[in-house]
């Protein structure tokens, strides 16, 4: 029982509420917003080192049958306990909801700390209208944000998942300066609620599952997990089950992570938002889609996916790797390029998922982390320059902002980098791991996949070389503007340098970070590895064994 | 125990309806009683109707409360049986009851307020009596007894030309379905010899196709009530064409009259294979036409009222889902009482805004009229968008509950085929469509428009009537044991 965790999801919450209901001394409130972020950052850090430092309780020797998520850190509690006034079958639905964290959870709760407290430290100076409100609204989509990192049962993981929405649509509807953020968030709302409701669909059947077996309809992960792999073990052949229900999970966690044919609220909405809101959407509620995938899809229907759909999303993602880089490489609109781009780097995200190897779903685990990091930057800087020169553009922007901005150019350059994936960067460390995890099962994906990581260097060298050190012929003095705005100040540099530090110490050291929540993912990998060689009889059988350490 | 004893332990239990059905009497002849015209003027009238009703619907809940559940034993020969989906019906009433009648405060017509809340009272009596009824011909004398007032109701709140076509409209194709009902009713009767529900769902297990048939034209006959495809074309029109607070009535008070007669004719697991083979397809087919029939009317709509009506259709086609979960397995009728009590809360609650709205001199005709709301009138605005936000089913409403144990009920139901599979697909996308059209309402309000009067007309009425549903909203997402 660890009091950080309904902390964790309260704080915020209660806060945004305290700005709502403060009436006419709302104007001052800001402060006070930036604050609660504050907090639940150390809380967040707090929770990370709970769980850094708790050992696992589980035996990890290799026969036994045991739930592959475990939370380090819970919190179960009698009042909790959910009674629906129905029942099926015979049976009173009766549903224990438990939160807690494991190393997956605590580094996504540690990435929405931080983007969730820069951000809102940023919203205070690049937010002009109605600055309080925002604010409080950005602290009630991080709250619900860490109630889903923190859920530990379906429900609670699919109440959160939805509430994210709320707020969300009308930070759009309400603060979206780019073009017609209606349409955008009407179109953000529609496209999560077509994957949403369709996947509840799945999880009850996820949730039903155990009534066949004759034992009463759970909904917490260990224990559906631990009948996961009791049905791993007992052998009965691959094929004879059905796995419909896959789908309509990956249906609703592949819009939220703007699978291909299913990307295309993704641009809209990234050009329409603020670029403030824009920075805590891409670096982390787009990953509520993957991370639901390595909670959810993968611990809890192994044999379904590596059947049904392992190929088919891995391919998916290899193809949104490539055609997010071009379509990047076409936008002129900064928020444009931006968006793709995130794209395309989620797409390596997917390929280490769908790799259900070992090394694939550690690098996806810690690539969600990095990528989270480097993009939330990215838009904080472009926050930044639109604050100083309205909408960026690539075609006309040729002016060499490094000579007016250093700071913010060597910033740009360096994320720039960090997001390409240069080595010494931590976007490099995960890049190659999900591609080297990819590779054991299939070459094809990650070759086509390779191409991204080319074509990323050239679309990020493009930004900076227009942005940063365009030319300066005639036409810069035919668009040149006068030299509005200074470099960066303190408020806003303190953000960006932060998060760089920390991008060059995963960069350098990435195995201290992926400490955290290797146990983890191995424990996963021990039970999926297995399963996914039974379907790609050629996967590699080199690799050593898992073992838990 | 013989009949008479169980007759007389029944009028017992019935107490709160007897009482309101009293009241509902006394207050339409007040009018005549303490002299005509009423020197008073028209506030002190108003309120002094509003407080007599009010007072009936408490006394009748008091008594419900002191009198505790009841507990009948040879329960199956009497006309009457008190069971838990009877007193669930009858809190269903008395809820939405109470917030209708805090809305009709300051927006019932007035120099009918006699008739008005006479015929309201008697409403609420009758949908218990059809809730607790053993027997098809108290049933349909609950049935009758809720639709006779209506008519009245309908008639008096509005009288111009659409008001007219909306009673006229509801007048004919209610006595139509009450000929399909009664058909319907002989041929059970005709096959099982006796009137007894107990005895009936008894004998459901012999004949096929008469039972079936019988079965059939008694779910037409219900299927008015509940808005159901294709029943359903008086919907938008009697909407359209009376007041904000019947409009809410109608939406509700018809669907639980018409849900807890249909629970009563067909209770859990009493079909047999034979019969369901015929009567659970059918009710399959029309829940998937009358919900896709719903929304996609619904999503055309730009006159709020009849975007309103198409989407209380939509409703009762997820409410017929449950319903065949209900009949096919044992699913509780919990999971339709508790849709109806998260209906009732978001569906009158977004009413009672509508009506704040018009009363503080605003327009809520079209979609369009609403525009800058929240700018204009705050307080009603938050009301909506909790309302709309429930209604489209996301989290911390109690719309969530409800369209999750819709869900859960289709979905358990897989293990017997994979239609209901389908089913639950459907019913997905519908909710998906149906949030399209709700949203487009929420966008209107929150956006900016040219004519920012605010309205400050203040109706304490409405305002408490609103401020309960959304409350209560809020409050049963968190405590979904007590919907």
């Amino acid at each position: 029982m660890s009091i950080l965790i309904p902390l964790l999801i309260l704080v915020p919450l209660a806060c945004a509420l305290v700005i709502f209901f403060s009436g006419p001394r709302a104007k001052a409130m800001a402060p006070f917003g930036i604050l609660a972020a504050g907090l639940t950052l150390l809380l967040s850090i707090g929770l990370c080192f709970e769980v850094y430092q708790t050992p696992s309780k589980l035996t990890g020797v290799p026969g036994t049958i045991e739930p592959t998520i475990e939370p380090k850190v819970t919190f179960i509690s009698e009042s909790l306990r959910f009674v629906l006034p129905i029942s099926v079958g015979g049976q009173p639905i009766d549903w224990q909801l438990s939160y807690g964290a494991d190393g997956i959870s605590a580094l996504m709760v540690l990435l929405t700390g931080i983007v969730g407290f820069f951000t809102v430290w940023l919203a205070h100076s690049q937010i002009k209208t109605r600055t309080e409100t925002y604010i409080a609204l950005l602290l009630v989509t991080i709250s619900m944000l860490m109630g889903v990192f923190l859920a530990m049962d379906l429900l609670s993981f699919y109440i959160f998942f939805e509430a994210v929405l709320i707020p969300l649509i009308l930070l759009i509807h309400g603060w979206g300066d780019g073009k017609n953020p209606q349409a955008a968030s009407k179109r953000f709302l529609l496209f999560t609620l077509a994957g949403s409701i369709p996947m509840v669909v799945g999880l009850i059947s996820l949730a039903m599952s155990p009534l066949a077996n004759g034992q009463p309809s759970t909904v917490a992960f260990s224990e559906l997990s631990k009948i996961a792999s009791q049905t791993v073990a007992s052998g009965i052949p691959i094929g004879t089950k059905d796995t419909w229900a896959v789908w309509l999970l990956l249906l609703g966690f592949g819009i939220k992570l703007a699978i291909l044919p299913l990307h295309t609220w993704l641009p809209m909405t990234y050009a329409a938002a603020h670029p403030n809101t824009t920075s805590l959407v891409a670096s982390v509620v787009a990953k509520l889609g993957l991370y639901g995938i390595l909670r959810i899809v993968i611990p809890l229907t192994p044999e379904a996916l590596s059947i049904e759909a392992q190929m088919i999303i891995g391919t998916l993602g290899a193809i949104v790797i490539v055609y997010g880089a071009l379509v990047a490489l076409a936008k002129d609109n900064l928020r444009e390029v931006l968006a793709f781009s995130s794209l395309s780097h989620v797409g390596f995200i997917t390929l280490g998922l769908m790799s259900l190897t070992r090394e694939g779903l550690g690098g996806a685990a810690l690539q969600m982390f990095n990528h989270g990091l480097i993009t939330a930057a990215m838009f904080w800087i472009l926050s930044m320059l639109e604050q100083r020169h309205g909408p960026i553009s690539l075609k006309s922007e040729d002016r060499g902002l490094a000579a007016q901005y250093p700071k913010l150019a060597v910033l740009l350059v360096f994320f720039t980098l960090a997001g390409a994936g240069l080595p010494g960067l931590n976007g490099f460390v995960g890049e190659l791991l999900t591609m080297s995890g990819m590779m054991r099962v299939c070459a094809t994906l990650v070759a086509i996949a390779v191409l991204g990581t080319v074509l990323g260097a050239w679309y990020g060298l493009r930004i900076v070389q227009r942005l940063l050190f365009g030319s300066d012929g005639p036409r810069l003095h035919a668009h040149h503007r006068p030299l509005t705005g200074a470099d960066l100040s303190v408020n806003e540099w303190v953000p960006l340098v932060t998060v760089a530090i920390l991008c060059l110490y995963i960069g350098l050291f990435p195995m201290r970070t992926m400490k955290l929540f290797q146990p983890d993912t191995d424990r996963l990998a021990r039970v999926v590895e297995p399963v996914s060689k039974q379907v790609h009889r050629d996967m590699d059988t080199l690799a050593v064994q898992p073992t838990n350490p | 125990m013989d009949l008479i004893q169980i007759t007389k332990a029944a009028v017992g239990h019935l107490t709160p309806e007897i009482l309101l059905l009293i009241g509902g009497t006394l207050v339409m002849c007040a009018s005549v009683l303490t002299g005509k015209p009423l020197r008073q003027d028209l506030h002190t009238e108003r309120n002094n109707f509003a407080v007599a009703s009010l007072l009936c619907l408490l006394a009748a809940m008091a008594v419900r409360y002191w009198q505790g559940v009841p507990t009948v034993s040879d329960e199956d020969i009497g006309l009457f049986r008190f069971d838990a989906s009877a007193l669930a019906a009858e809190r269903l009433t008395f809820l939405g009851g109470l917030i209708l009648i805090l809305m009709s405060w300051s927006t019932a017509p007035k120099g009918r307020l006699a008739e008005y809340y006479g015929c309201l009272l008697i409403i609420l009596a009758a949908i218990p009596i059809v809730g607790a009824s053993n027997d098809l011909v108290s049933m349909f004398l609950g049935l009758e007894l809720v639709s006779i007032p209506t008519y009245i109701l309908l008639g008096i709140v509005k009288s111009d030309n659409s008001g007219a076509e909306a009673t006229l409209k509801y007048f004919l194709l209610s006595a139509f379905a009450s000929c399909f009902f009664l058909l319907g009713i002989s041929y059970l009767y005709g096959f099982c010899g006796s009137t007894n529900l107990s005895v009936i769902q008894g004998s459901f297990g012999e004949g096929k196709r008469l039972m079936a048939l019988g079965l059939l034209l008694a779910i037409c006959g219900l299927s008015f009530r509940i808005t159901a495809v294709p029943f359903h074309f008086y919907a938008p029109d009697v909407f359209e064409g009376t007041s904000v607070t019947m409009a809410g009535a109608m939406s509700y008070l018809p669907k639980v009259a018409g849900f807890v007669a249909l629970i009563r004719l067909i209770g859990a697991g009493t079909l047999s294979p034979g019969a369901s083979a015929v009567v659970i397809p059918v009710l399959l087919g029309c829940a998937a036409l009358t919900m896709c029939v719903g929304n996609l009317l619904a999503l055309a709509q730009n006159n709020l009222r009849r975007m309103m009506a198409y989407s209380s259709v939509a409703h009762t086609g997820y409410l017929l889902l449950a319903f065949v979960a209900l009949i096919r397995q044992d699913a509780s009728p919990g999971v339709m009482f508790s849709y109806l009590a998260a209906y009732a809360a978001m569906t009158l609650g977004l009413f009672a805004c509508l009506g704040e709205i018009e009363a503080a001199g605003g327009k809520s005709h079209l979609i369009g009229d609403l525009a800058g709301m929240f700018q204009r009138r705050p307080a009603a605005s938050i009301g909506l968008t909790v309302a709309l936000i429930s209604l489209i089913g996301l989290p911390f409403t109690a719309g969530f509950w409800a369209k999750f144990m819709v869900f859960v009920g289709t979905v358990a139901d897989r293990r017997v085929d994979s239609i209901s599979m389908l089913m639950g697909a459907l019913m997905a996308i519908n909710a998906v469509i149906a949030a399209g059209y709700y949203w487009r309402i929420l966008s209107t309000i929150y956006s900016k428009s040219e004519s920012n009067v605010p309205l400050r007309v203040f109706r304490p009425s409405l305002f408490f009537a609103y401020t309960i549903c959304t409350v209560l909203t809020i409050l049963w997402f968190f405590v979904p044991s007590a919907m």
